[in-house]
């Protein structure tokens, strides 16, 4: 017990003299997560999109080269970011900008360098993640959106994102969960986040163990925090379970002649005023 | 009886990869008509429908929608699919809207009508077909027959001057079969204009008013529904009747 005692101390000491710097780095750590993130999303969702577009063999030759080439792209983007260590993307986009231009230009800050390959980062993973979830939308629905004359991109918009992002909702928030963590890479450009707080402390008073525990609580308590958020958000999108029948004849609404004398507006089938005919 | 033809089919084919599955197709769909099309599965009934409205690109021929050619064009090509209905086995409805909302969706975007007469319309039509009062469910808390008749008030807010429907009660209960049946009749004897691919024999020979029997990507016959019910000429006809006709 007295080591426990010892450990319960250390921790008090550390979060008496660096608990700003702690929070500091949290507050980065969730900033760059979270745009990260939003920004991830966003690329994701236009890769997927494009990657949606159909291919039709009886299009004209330059729609389908052009197609094609958008695929292979894509593709390529997925692979390669997918494929190697995010640690290993912040250096390699870090320092190719000094190298190519022999020092003349660099991230002017590294919060856009590391948003930037997070981002970029994210957007391979959700670029699969809404194929995946275009793809898992029942074909027939784009058929009947067809059918009644919408155009590939309303019924993307109307019919099949809605419901794409209803299915890739837990893997949005896997994704931010997974940044809130992975962020830590980002010491080796020098970003300030919550684990590069814990390599400076440690630095400073050799205190190794304590400040793991103090990043170890941080950790869990972000992404505890984030998970039960994203699963409030997840019960709102289910929507409610039951419906409420509309009992009165909706034909008596046609006429003109329910018209609310005074408001002139068509009374509603559940407004006071409304009378339907029984 | 008035003649004037809305669709006309004119040599078409189709060919998926080498497996030609529609050859030379030749028909008409007049005004105020009610075609049921029927034959043994994998004759190209479904293609055919796709065809018209173009969810399949014809190999060859052509198909002219009052007079003109339709297989060429290009944007307009919306306009088109949004005058000619579409009424699946599989009902197609969105899940993501409400019942009213998949009726209004095609009105809005493609007819360009605002939402408020959109929807009072939609009220009009789900009401027609019994539907009026599941207006904000959503489709996946209806049974079979009420899905289908909302996937048919979706199709008739768009004011289709025809309707296909590819098989329309074959994915239902048996005992659900009756209400979408009904409706259809109900349609019928309103004057819509209708091509019905069915193997409810007795629709399609009480309800039509011309059958087309196809085969192996070609139509065999096509005639008077009581004399082809009674007499057919063809021998592949008269074949696939007494399947039915046995039961
Ligand atoms: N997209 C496609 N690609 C390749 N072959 C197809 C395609 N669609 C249909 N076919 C083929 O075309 C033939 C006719 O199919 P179709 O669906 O038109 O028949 P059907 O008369 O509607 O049959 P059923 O009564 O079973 O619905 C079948 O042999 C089918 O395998
Ligand atoms: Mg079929």
């Amino acid at each position: 017990m007295g080591k426990f005692s010892q450990l319960i101390q250390d921790v008090i000491r550390l979060c008496a003299k660096y608990l700003p710097m702690y929070l500091s780095g949290m507050k980065n750590t969730v900033l760059l997560a979270l745009i990260g993130t939003v920004l991830g999303c966003i690329i994701g969702f236009i890769c997927g999109v494009l990657n949606a577009i159909p291919y039709d063999t009886n299009a004209p030759l330059g729609r389908r080269v052009l197609i094609r080439t958008l695929r292979a792209v894509i593709r390529g983007y997925v692979e390669v970011f997918r494929g190697t260590p995010m640690v290993l993307q912040a250096v390699f986009i870090y320092y190719a900008l000094p190298y190519f231009t022999d020092g003349a230009a660099r991230f002017s800050s590294v919060w856009a360098a590391s948003i930037l390959v997070v981002s970029i980062n994210t957007g391979a993973y959700m670029t699969e993640s809404v194929r995946g979830g275009i793809i898992s939308v029942d074909p027939g629905q784009v058929e009947g959106a067809m059918a009644i004359g919408l155009t590939h991109i309303q019924a993307m918009m109307y019919v099949i994102l809605p419901q794409a992002v209803r299915n890739i909702l837990p893997q949005i928030g896997n994704n931010y969960i997974i940044n809130l963590k992975d962020t830590s890479v980002m010491f080796m450009i020098s970003f300030t986040d919550f684990f590069a707080v814990h390599r400076g402390v440690v630095g400073a008073t050799y205190s190794y163990f304590p400040s793991a525990v103090i990043e170890m609580i941080g950790y869990l308590t972000m992404t505890l925090i984030s998970s039960f958020l994203l699963r409030k958000v997840e019960q709102r999108m289910e929507g409610s379970s039951s419906f409420e029948l509309v009992v009165s004849d909706p034909l008596t609404l046609t006429s003109g002649v329910y018209r609310h004398p005074v408001s002139e507006e068509l009374f509603k089938e559940r407004s006071r005023d409304y009378k339907g005919k029984d | 009886m008035e003649m004037e033809p809305i669709l006309e089919v004119r040599h078409l084919s189709k060919t998926f990869g080498t497996n030609p599955v529609l050859k030379d197709i030749n028909f008409n769909i007049c005004r105020g008509d009610v075609i049921s099309v029927i034959g043994p599965s994998g004759s190209g009934k479904s293609t055919l429908l796709r065809c018209i409205n173009l969810l399949e690109t014809p190999t060859s021929g052509t198909i002219l929608f009052r007079g003109k050619d339709i297989t060429g064009l290009g944007n307009e090509v919306f306009a088109y699919r949004a005058k000619v209905g579409m009424v699946f086995q599989s009902f197609n409805l969105f899940d993501n809207l409400s019942v009213i909302d998949n009726c209004t969706l095609g009105q809005i975007r493609v007819l360009h009508r605002s939402r408020e007469e959109a929807q009072e319309y939609a009220r009009q039509i789900l009401s027609l077909v019994g539907m009026a009062p599941y207006c904000n469910a959503k489709p996946r808390q209806l049974s079979g027959g009420q899905k289908q008749r909302v996937a048919i008030a979706r199709a008739m807010a768009l004011d289709p001057e025809v309707i296909l429907f590819d098989e329309p009660t074959s994915a239902l209960d048996p005992e659900l079969v009756g209400e979408v049946l009904d409706v259809m009749r109900e349609l019928a004897e309103q004057g819509m204009t209708m091509a019905v691919v069915t193997h409810e024999m007795a629709f399609a020979r009480q309800v039509s008013s011309r059958v087309v029997f196809m085969d192996e990507g070609v139509i065999m016959e096509e005639g008077d529904p009581e004399e082809l019910f009674t007499d057919p000429r063809n021998e592949r006809t008269r074949e696939f009747l007494g399947r039915y006709l046995n039961q």
